[in-house]
């Protein structure tokens, strides 16, 4: 039982660095990226290979995940962001599907279907964080390391520029804003973190497949941002804890067969998507009031 | 300094689709004055600013500020050599503080930290303060943009483009529906600013504001720039007035 | 030959995406909103068409009906329960595409657990290929679908360069004033917009139904390729959305001639990046700077 919980306590921790990343880009600078789970991908990828091939350890493996990140996330980034929001949104997803199709087919480094099996245990320093404990501490340290840094990063000059350009991107660009830079940039930062939870994920299972990074996973995580609310630190946090705790809740309700868990979750997402943008669109714990929705009619 | 022209259009034009927005229109802005840009609806005042800074390309003719061409540069180089603008509908940051609009615009810098250390900080929040007195908006400083009045939004705008240091400021109807002793709060910043060294050209509807606060005028109609001169000229020429006032003339 | 064959299997598919396509350009280019559950339309209607075609051995032309009544009354419901209130406080492009995203996930999970999550193909003569040339093989159902979309595209032209209501749904996003001019409820020619868009995506359903077979996850697929095609035709074009949709479907079927089937999906997207770098306008489109 113990085990259990941490193991989903770590789980909550890396899908919520996941939700925190997206948040970035969704919540403060109002890119809508579908590809999220694309980069966490990337990110587990290239830390189970730097472990496997190169025997690097945890920190490494981290940092070369977040390179590679970065650098793909740019293609998306640069032909995408110079045009309107709706081209991002498409991109992406052009993004996620033919990424899961590199995944599935450059079998020599991605293992293919089969994916990579046998990641080595986790090494920081020298030392084995394996111990399920100490790997908890781990997640939570890396969650509480991007959370003070995009905390930071909101709060500065940057942050505000972001926000800026997703109120008004023409009145940004009247006062000097580069916007397609800073959404680049935006982009980056947010598609380098997530992959931090990719190789945390990569040396938690010691197996990656491309299961694991599929458009659902992408929309799970977009769910977790809604929910928790958009543009807040916090809110995306919580929203991974409630996303990842409904199929355990769910287990527990009588006549309902086990196969159908996975699709009724779904549902359950999808309805409070709607709901929450028709009744409360700055998501459970968002920023904004009934307030807004009183001054904007007129 | 005065007298100096800071601005020029050559020939511009713009056409949307058969409409002649601007149609062959020349004029400069000359430093350390008020000009004021009016014209019936639809006369192409927006167009011209929007040629101006950028915003639009225009189809043909040349831009210079400073002397130098400024022609095809995207909006926000422009935004960065000094021209600043506010528009019609404002386009305030409306989920962001009083502080942040104000902040925000004397950020322009795009990567994770703004240049010039300590000395700029301190320059920007000196500018951010100042804006803020100027437009007695001190006291709204951590309300978001969206909870603000009328009034106040279009005070916002006046500080956002006030502490982003552009020293050619194009305001598009900025005192639009302002109640009188907001308006001679208006006039008064705007003066001040002036004589501060800023440069303004201000679309204005209202020819009382006009007259008093503008030290020249041009008058757009239908795309074409028709008279350019002192405020006595323009305003005391019955057949502009005709066409201002909607009976156009045989 | 392998070519001509890929090439005529690429019309089909052509033909489909081009159905599908158009219907959410027509949504988009009159009412603005990124329909994103469009894609449900398509599944919903397809799936209505099995359950009464094969399941039940309902007779075609009701099955039919049936199909167009449900996808048209889908589109009906997203505008006047979901899109509707939504803008009523906030439009912006955000809150209308996760509503809908989240409609779509509702409806793909419902029709997975209705019925079942398997490949579903309706059965049908029309789709057994004959051998018209050597080693060319063609279905009656290649030329009826491709009879079919040139059918729906002169009548939706009709429609729209025609009559009141169709001008007006062209004039209903730039220019609101002119529809009521014509003395039309703007309110109501969004509707119709919706209705439309959403009925004329039945075809390609059930064509599709016929030939590759429908899995729940359709939806999701459609909506790709829709977007797909309406960006590479340029955004709010309908004549663009159309040829965007074929010249997916071509390009789709032309890869197998040199990849594996793995990447036919890829290939979409290749295509879709080579518009966004090369020419973000697409094909017909205005160009895309902000307003
Ligand atoms: N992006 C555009 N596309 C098409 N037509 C446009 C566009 N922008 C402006 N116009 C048209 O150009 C003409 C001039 O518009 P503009 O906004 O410049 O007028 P204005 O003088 O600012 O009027 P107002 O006093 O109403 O603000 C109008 O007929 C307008 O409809
Ligand atoms: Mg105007």
């Amino acid at each position: 039982m113990a085990t259990y919980i941490i193991n989903l306590a770590i789980l909550i921790g890396i899908n919520a660095i996941l939700a925190v990343t997206l948040n970035f880009i969704l919540g403060y600078a109002g890119i809508f990226s579908l590809a999220h789970a694309i980069f966490f991908g990337i990110g587990a990828y290239t830390a189970a290979v730097a472990a496997m091939k190169f025997g690097a350890d945890f920190a490494a493996a981290t940092a070369a995940g977040m390179l590679v990140s970065g650098v793909i996330s740019l293609a998306l980034a640069l032909p995408a962001l110079r045009v309107r929001g709706e081209y991002f949104v498409a991109a992406s997803l052009g993004l996620q599907m033919l990424a899961l199709t590199v995944f599935s087919e450059w079998k020599s480094v991605t293992g293919g279907i089969g994916g990579l099996i046998g990641i080595p245990p986790p090494r920081l320093f020298g030392f084995d964080v394996s111990d399920p404990v100490l790997f908890l501490a781990l997640t939570l340290a890396c969650l509480g390391v991007i959370l003070i840094a995009i905390r930071a990063l909101v709060r500065s000059s940057f942050g505000r520029s972001l926000k800026a350009i997703r109120d008004d991107e023409t009145a940004a660009s009247a006062l000097g804003k580069n916007v397609a830079l800073l959404k680049t940039l935006a982009v980056m930062v947010s598609s380098s973190f997530a992959a931090v939870a990719g190789s945390l994920f990569a040396f938690f299972l010691s197996f990656i497949n491309v299961e694991s990074f599929v458009l659902e996973v992408s929309v799970q995580v977009i769910a977790m941002v809604i929910i928790g609310g958009t543009g807040t630190l916090l809110g995306p946090v919580i929203g991974a804890a409630i996303v990842l705790l409904l199929p355990a809740l769910l287990t527990y309700l009588p006549y309902l067969p086990p196969t159908e868990i996975g699709s009724i979750q779904q549902m359950i997402y999808g309805l409070a998507m709607v709901l929450l943008m028709i009744f409360r669109p700055s998501g459970l714990w968002g920023y904004g009031s009934s307030q807004d929705r009183k001054r904007a009619a007129p | 300094m005065t007298g100096e022209i800071l601005f020029q259009a050559d020939n511009i034009s713009k056409t949307f689709g058969g409409l002649k927005a601007v149609d062959n229109v020349s004029f400069a802005l000359r430093a350390g004055i008020i000009t004021a840009l009016v014209g019936p609806n639809g006369a192409g005042k927006t167009t011209l600013f929007n040629a101006m800074t950028g915003h639009l390309v225009p189809d043909r003719g040349a831009v210079t500020f400073l002397g130098e061409s400024i022609l095809g540069l995207p909006h926000w180089k422009v935004a960065r050599l000094g021209i600043g603008r506010t528009f019609q509908d404002l386009k305030l940051f409306s989920h962001m503080t009083v502080l942040e609009n104000v902040t925000t615009a004397t950020e322009s810098g795009s990567w994770l930290w703004q240049t010039g250390g300590r000395a700029a900080q301190v320059e920007r929040s000196a500018r951010i303060e100042r804006a803020l007195d100027a437009t007695q908006l001190q006291r709204r400083r951590d309300t978001r943009a969206v909870d603000l009045s009328y009034a106040e939004r279009k005070f916002l705008s006046i500080a956002r483009i006030m502490a982003s240091g552009a020293r050619l400021w194009l305001l598009d109807e900025p005192a639009s529906g302002l109640d009188r002793s907001s308006y001679d709060r208006f006039l008064t910043v705007l003066r001040n600013e002036v004589r501060a060294g800023v440069t303004i050209c201000i679309i204005e509807h209202n020819l009382d504001i006009v007259q008093s606060i503008s030290d020249r005028i041009a008058f757009l109609d239908q795309g074409r720039l028709l008279a350019e001169g002192e405020p006595k000229t323009i305003l005391s020429d019955p057949a502009l007035a005709a066409i201002y006032f909607g009976e156009r003339a045989p | 030959m392998v070519f001509l064959q890929l090439f005529l299997n690429g019309l089909q598919l052509g033909a489909i995406y081009a159905l599908t396509a158009v219907g959410f350009s027509l949504i988009f280019g009159s009412t603005k909103i990124f329909h994103v559950a469009h894609g449900s339309a398509f599944a919903i209607s397809g799936y209505i068409y099995w359950w009464l075609a094969s399941q039940l051995d309902v007779a075609w032309p009701v099955a039919t009906l049936a199909a167009v009544l449900a996808a048209a009354a889908f589109g009906l419901l997203m505008e006047r329960f979901i899109y509707r209130p939504i803008q009523r406080h906030e439009a912006s492009f955000f809150t209308v595409f996760i509503a809908a995203f989240g409609v779509s996930l509702v409806i793909q999970n419902l029709i997975g657990s209705v019925a079942g999550r398997g490949m579903e193909t309706v059965t049908t003569p029309l789709s057994r290929s004959v051998e018209i040339m050597d080693g060319l093989f063609v279905a009656p159902i290649s030329a009826i679908s491709i009879g079919v979309a040139i059918l729906v595209f002169t009548a939706l032209s009709y429609f729209l360069g025609r009559t009141h209501v169709g001008i007006a749904m062209r004039a209903l996003s730039e220019n609101p004033d002119l529809v009521r001019v014509f003395g039309l409820d703007p309110g109501r020619v969004a509707q119709w917009a919706f209705v439309i868009g959403s009925a004329v995506v039945v075809p390609g359903a059930i064509f599709t139904a016929m030939t590759a077979g429908l899995n729940p996850a359709i939806g999701t697929h459609v909506m790709l390729v829709s977007l797909a095609a309406t960006i590479v035709g340029g955004i709010g074009s309908v004549r663009g959305a159309a040829c965007g949709g074929m010249l997916l479907g071509l390009a789709e079927n032309l890869a197998y001639w040199k990849l594996d089937p793995q990447w036919s999906e890829a290939v979409t997207f290749v295509v879709l990046f080579a518009f966004i770098i090369f020419r973000p306008s697409g094909f017909f489109g205005t160009p895309t700077a902000a307003r």
